[in-house]
């Protein structure tokens, strides 16, 4: 019933393990059977290795919170090694999500993660709100976001899906621009930029200034946004955005998401993607749906887009 | 000591809620999860806000009772404050690498500062009465400090406004000389001075660092402290680290 093709790739399910919130799936490893996901993003991964931004990293929020970690990570050819082969032993699809400082940088990690096997589909992060150069950077104009695409397009030989920042100028001109530029598929939204400030310093809290907001309080804005991106563009829709039960998850699919992730929700309770799984199979029981696909994009499009 | 694997529990049953101060607590769950000294539970008591749970070393452990020694600081600790025997918790751990128990020999001193002396009562438990002297720093009355009188450990008592034992920091009455290891845990200001003295000694030193957490178990990389290692996770490295190894800013 929550068997879903994503790009070609067949999850158990559509509920997968957002990227920066599961590392590389061997920590809650130690609380259930990953293996139960219908998938797992990697850690954001850069060609060379990162040691994240100094300072403070986390700041909670009302319901959120914000972090600032700044795509610390192994680099890729120590991923290739040490952590893929360990991934490879879990049981669920494998999504490598890939950032870039330029456009060199990009491609070649693409390169690096296309060549090697176990790796189901390659997410590109251009959306991380923490890092200056890279990320996000090609994430705020459609005209850079399609260049970094269309640059690594040609060197990837598995499913392309480009993970979209709401802090874009236009997201929907920002989907449309990637698939046109060779995206199989997006996924949205990453963390929100935002701001918080020590009132007694008078500084702000984090020394990047700003920081990546997620959780329950950005779902509705995120809900919306997947809804009009999936509603213009013809590839698949990766719903990503504070969905913490399963009511979360079932809305984003029936705005038009193929499949979703779940991120901080992890935090509060290491186990919440099994209740997510199973609350989706009881409902396409109670419901008697063959597929959970059948509810999917259900929503439609009746209402005008702005 | 071996560190335990943790679990994620919920509804573990409160079984007493003391309050020892104005704003310092124990509280006692019962749970059969245990935890090796210097190891914590994220603990958390509320549905939906505050969203994240709350790191707590464990401060007393035996086959079926968890204690967390913890003060008020905020909105969380406040709700866990609020708990009383009977209300139920949902708990992660126990969590992390605590302290290396098996190089703790010879003359031992644990300093710490304020809340946190939290950890340090499940290690003394480990260790020979006679050979450890726990050296305390509280900003005003202090608090947890008879029931290592109780072990028959040597205590000294440091307080800023001088109301007990000696007026100042711990760090003016602690001379690691006079010791083979140390081990603390407080306020980073504070450690890093013990580090530094115990530095300038040629002692070992074992810190048990505190961070802001998400995850809790080293997948969100929230929690990161410099070491000389290169950046590594307070929760699943740590808490505890070589004092020599971290890169201390205060």
């Amino acid at each position: 019933m929550l068997e879903t093709t994503l790009c070609g790739i067949t999850l158990k399910n559509p509920v997968i393990a957002a990227s920066g919130t599961f590392g590389f799936g061997a920590e809650y490893s130690q609380f259930f059977d990953v293996g139960r996901l219908g998938g797992i993003c990697s850690k954001g991964l850069t060609l060379h290795p990162r040691e994240g931004n100094p300072g403070l990293r986390v700041w909670e929020t009302p319901a959120g919170m914000m972090n600032s970690v700044g795509l610390q990570n192994p680099g890729i050819p120590v991923f290739l090694e040490r952590e893929l082969p360990r991934m490879r032993t879990l049981g669920t699809a494998i999504i490598a999500n890939v950032g870039g400082d330029d456009l060199e940088d990009y491609v070649e990690g693409v390169q690096l993660l296309s060549n090697a096997e176990g790796i189901d589909i390659i997410e590109l992060n251009i959306s991380c709100p923490n890092v200056r150069e890279g990320g996000m950077a090609f994430g705020i104009k459609c005209d850079a976001a399609a260049s970094v695409v269309a640059a690594v397009r040609p060197v990837c030989a598995k499913p392309l899906m480009v993970k979209l920042s709401p802090n874009a100028e236009d997201i929907v001109a920002m989907a449309i621009a990637c698939e046109r530029a060779g995206a199989d598929a997006v996924s949205l939204v990453n963390s929100f930029k935002a701001l918080a400030i020590d009132i007694h310093t008078r500084k702000p809290v984090f020394d990047n200034v700003t920081a990546g907001l997620s959780g329950p309080c950005i779902k509705p804005i995120a809900l919306r946004m997947v809804w009009e991106v999936a509603s213009a563009v013809h590839i698949p829709v990766v719903g990503i955005g504070g969905i913490a039960t399963w009511q979360d998850a079932l809305e984003f699919i029936m705005a038009g998401a193929t499949a979703v992730q779940v991120g901080s929700a992890t935090f509060v309770k290491p186990t919440v993607m099994l209740d997510i799984v199973d609350g989706l199979e009881r409902y396409c029981a109670d419901e008697h749906l063959t597929s959970i696909a059948t509810v999917c994009s259900i929503l439609g499009t009746e209402t005008p887009l702005p | 000591m071996t560190n335990l694997s943790p679990a994620y529990i919920e509804g573990a049953t409160v079984l007493s809620q003391e309050r020892l101060t104005e704003d310092v607590y124990r509280l006692t769950v019962a749970t059969t999860t245990g935890g090796a000294p210097g190891q914590f539970y994220m603990v958390r008591a509320w549905e939906r806000e505050p969203l994240l749970a709350r790191p707590l070393s464990v401060h007393s452990v035996d086959e079926d009772t968890v204690s967390f020694l913890y003060q008020v600081r905020g909105r969380g600790t406040e709700l866990l404050a609020r708990l009383d025997e009977g209300g139920k918790v949902a708990l992660t751990g126990p969590l992390g690498h605590g302290f290396h128990t098996e190089e703790l020999c010879g003359r031992i001193a644990i300093v710490t500062g304020g809340i946190g002396i939290a950890p340090m009562f499940c290690l003394a438990r480990t260790l020979p009465a006679g050979d450890v002297t726990v050296i305390a720093g509280f900003k005003s009355t202090p608090y947890a400090v008879a029931q290592f009188v109780d072990l028959g450990v040597d205590v000294r008592v440091a307080t800023e406004d001088g109301c007990d034992g000696t007026r100042g920091f711990c760090t003016a009455i602690f001379d690691p000389h006079i010791y083979d290891m140390v081990v603390t845990c407080g306020p980073m200001s504070m450690m890093a001075r013990v580090a530094h003295l115990c530095a300038e000694a040629g002692v070992p030193c074992q810190a048990s660092l505190e961070a802001h957490m998400a995850c809790g178990v080293g997948a969100c990389l929230v929690c990161s402290c410099a070491t000389v290692l290169g950046n590594q996770r307070v929760c699943a490295d740590g808490p505890v680290f070589d004092a020599a190894e971290v890169v201390w800013h205060a």
